[in-house]
């Protein structure tokens, strides 16, 4: 303590203005992310007092009551809100699902393997490149998808017959659900395969150590013991690509297909071809609308959809990871 | 010392940001990217040809987005697509130049000539294969694709093909007129429009009522070719309140014979420019 500063005034603002600064910013952004609740949700209300839970219920086609609600915002008299967001809700967990499905599946043998199987050196080259990956920009996928992809189901994969079947009711040209899902698990695999095997790696040695002792293979081991202690962070790793896949807009837009309509798994092998547009994508489409007072509202109503499952998702993984505490692992 | 080398940083990215000469003159527009090519090649030219100190910054946010921007001011002019709608109060649009929508098909397709009905027919979903299209040499699935709501080259054909009704469901609605191209070069069945600037290699413009697509065609009115219009800047107010700077750029890209050239040489048809000597 400095002898000549009196301390009846209290620490010393040299000794506070760190945290103090530091503070100061958290409240600020804390801040901030309730003002953008707030102002997302009081934007989209009028579009959700109108339709209720109709809202998510399917009915009509989407993109003629967008029109309709864009062409009512230009003549200025009465607002048109009638929206029903079905197609647009099915087709993002088609895509998210499937995505996220096999993202899951690859990505826990590709960590199991990283971690408990590479050789060292192989270890070396994979985890930066992984890491890489995770951070690729999403429109670079996009891209490979509309030169590589897309042109490759539509030229290769999809049969005249089928194009025929459907014809006038939809294109199967390549822009498809099987492209969509393809692109974003690529996508997301890399940022769960980072933190799954962050997860595998700090799974106490003894415990292995202890079951090998056992004499139980090293393949058991680490599947009973390695991933089992893991849990945590492979529920971690998922719901940040969960959130990752119901956000994406711009990679999504270019690849699949663009057009409101939903998928039936009824169709048979068929509908991986289908094309469908989920929620995000379906904001980016319509940008240009938002000088219309309902579409506007549509849009952030959308956008409110968005925000809400991405916080329902954070609040799942919390409440996942707690209830696997137990297990010893932490993430 | 620390703090110093903070504030000298700081000094020195805000002199950065600042325009080294204070006697420029930065115009600030946004609005069509249909408008876009043609408007760059315009800017360059008149920064490097005529005027040094006269520098544009333009966003292609869309055609609507940009009359917006010039209804509350964070634009000094707009690039547009379309005629005037009643939405666009308190501006002026004033013709530029021409542009001509573009019908086309993959090189691998034989049709030569569609009219503006076979067009709206495949657009409405009534007409769904090559077959029904003599000419074309295909009987395969026809894949037509578009351009999605942004932007003007959405709205003229929806006005100028479909009559303002809607496309089909099978209709593949691109965001960019880039993919558009992309999409026809890459697909023998596909079919597609877009823009005079985006013309060349890959794709194969149709003759539209047996009048070609080529800028000769799209001349000054009457207008011959059945998918031709004029690309407007729209301006705040009756137009008369704008900076001389944008109002003596204005002048050049309509009159003069260079500007011509450079509308001719991004894709664009000029309207009014005077004829270069030779």
């Amino acid at each position: 303590m400095d002898e000549s500063y009196p301390s009846e005034y209290g620490p010393k603002w040299s000794d506070q203005r760190a945290g103090r600064l530091l503070g100061a910013l958290v409240c600020a952004v804390v801040g901030l992310l309730l003002a953008l609740i707030v102002t997302v949700f009081i934007k989209a209300w009028p579009s959700f007092a109108h339709n209720g839970l109709a809202w998510f219920g399917s009915g009509g086609s989407v993109e003629e009551q967008l029109n309709q609600i864009y062409l009512s915002g230009l003549s200025g008299a009465d607002y048109v809100y009638t929206f029903h967001g079905w197609q647009l809700i099915w087709s993002t967990l088609l895509i998210t699902g499937g995505a996220v499905l096999l993202a899951l599946f690859s990505a826990l043998f590709v960590s199991v393997f990283i971690v408990e199987f590479a050789p060292e050196w192989m270890r070396d080259v994979l985890q930066p490149v992984v890491r890489f990956l995770a951070s690729v920009p999403s429109v670079i996928y996009g891209l490979l998808g509309v030169l590589v992809i897309v042109p490759f189901i539509g030229n290769h994969l999809v049969t005249e017959s089928q194009k025929a079947s459907v014809a006038g009711v939809i294109s199967l040209s390549g822009y498809s659900l099987l492209a969509a899902v393809l692109i974003l698990t690529v996508m997301i695999a890399p940022l769960m395969v980072s933190i799954f095997s962050d997860g595998l790696r700090s799974v106490r040695p003894g415990w292995l150590e202890g079951s090998l002792a056992l004499g139980v293979n090293r393949w058991r081991t680490t599947w009973k013991i390695a991933v089992r202690t893991a849990r945590p962070a492979i529920v971690a790793g998922t719901v940040l690509a969960v959130a990752r896949a119901i956000g994406e807009a711009v990679m999504l837009a270019m690849v699949s297909g663009s057009i409101a309509f939903a998928p039936n798994p009824a169709d048979g092998l068929i509908f991986i071809y289908e094309p469908s547009r989920p929620l995000a994508p379906t904001i980016v489409k319509n940008i240009d609308s938002l000088g219309s007072p309902p579409s506007n509202a549509t849009l952030f109503a959308i956008a409110a959809v968005l925000l809400f499952s991405a916080a329902v998702f954070s609040l799942a993984g919390w409440v996942a990871r707690r209830a696997m505490r137990k297990y010893g692992a932490t993430a | 010392m620390r703090i110093r080398t903070l504030v000298i940083s700081a000094v020195a990215l805000v002199a950065l940001a600042v325009p080294a000469s204070a006697s420029a003159v930065t115009l600030i527009g946004s609005g069509s990217v249909a408008a876009q090519p043609v408007l760059q090649a315009l800017f360059s030219t008149y920064t490097k040809e005529v005027n040094h100190k006269v520098h544009f910054v333009y966003t292609a946010n869309g055609g609507n987005a940009g009359v917006k921007d010039v209804q509350n001011g964070t634009s000094q002019f707009a690039g547009q697509a379309r005629t005037p709608l009643p939405s666009d109060a308190g501006t002026t649009y004033i013709k530029m130049f021409l542009d001509g929508l573009c019908i086309d098909v993959n090189p691998k397709n034989k049709l030569k000539n569609i009219t503006i009905q076979q067009t709206h027919d495949i657009y409405r979903g009534l007409l769904t294969n090559w077959s029904q299209l003599p000419g074309s040499g295909l009987a395969t699935t026809i894949d037509p694709v578009g351009r999605d709501t942004n932007g003007g080259t959405y709205n003229f054909f929806l006005q100028a093909v479909l009559g303002n009704e809607l496309p089909a469901s099978n209709v593949n609605a691109l965001t960019a007129d880039g993919l558009v191209v992309n999409a026809v070069k890459t697909d023998p069945n596909a079919i597609g429009y877009d823009g005079l600037a985006w013309q060349g290699k890959g794709q194969k413009a149709l003759k539209v009522n047996g009048v070609p697509c080529q800028a000769d065609k799209i001349s000054v009115e009457p207008l011959k070719y059945p998918l031709s219009r004029y690309l407007f800047l729209v301006l705040p107010g009756d137009g008369s309140g704008i900076s001389p700077a944008l109002s003596k750029f204005i002048d050049w890209a309509r009159r003069d014979p260079l500007a011509g050239e450079v509308i001719a040489k991004a894709g664009g048809v000029p309207a009014f420019n005077k004829k270069a000597k030779k």
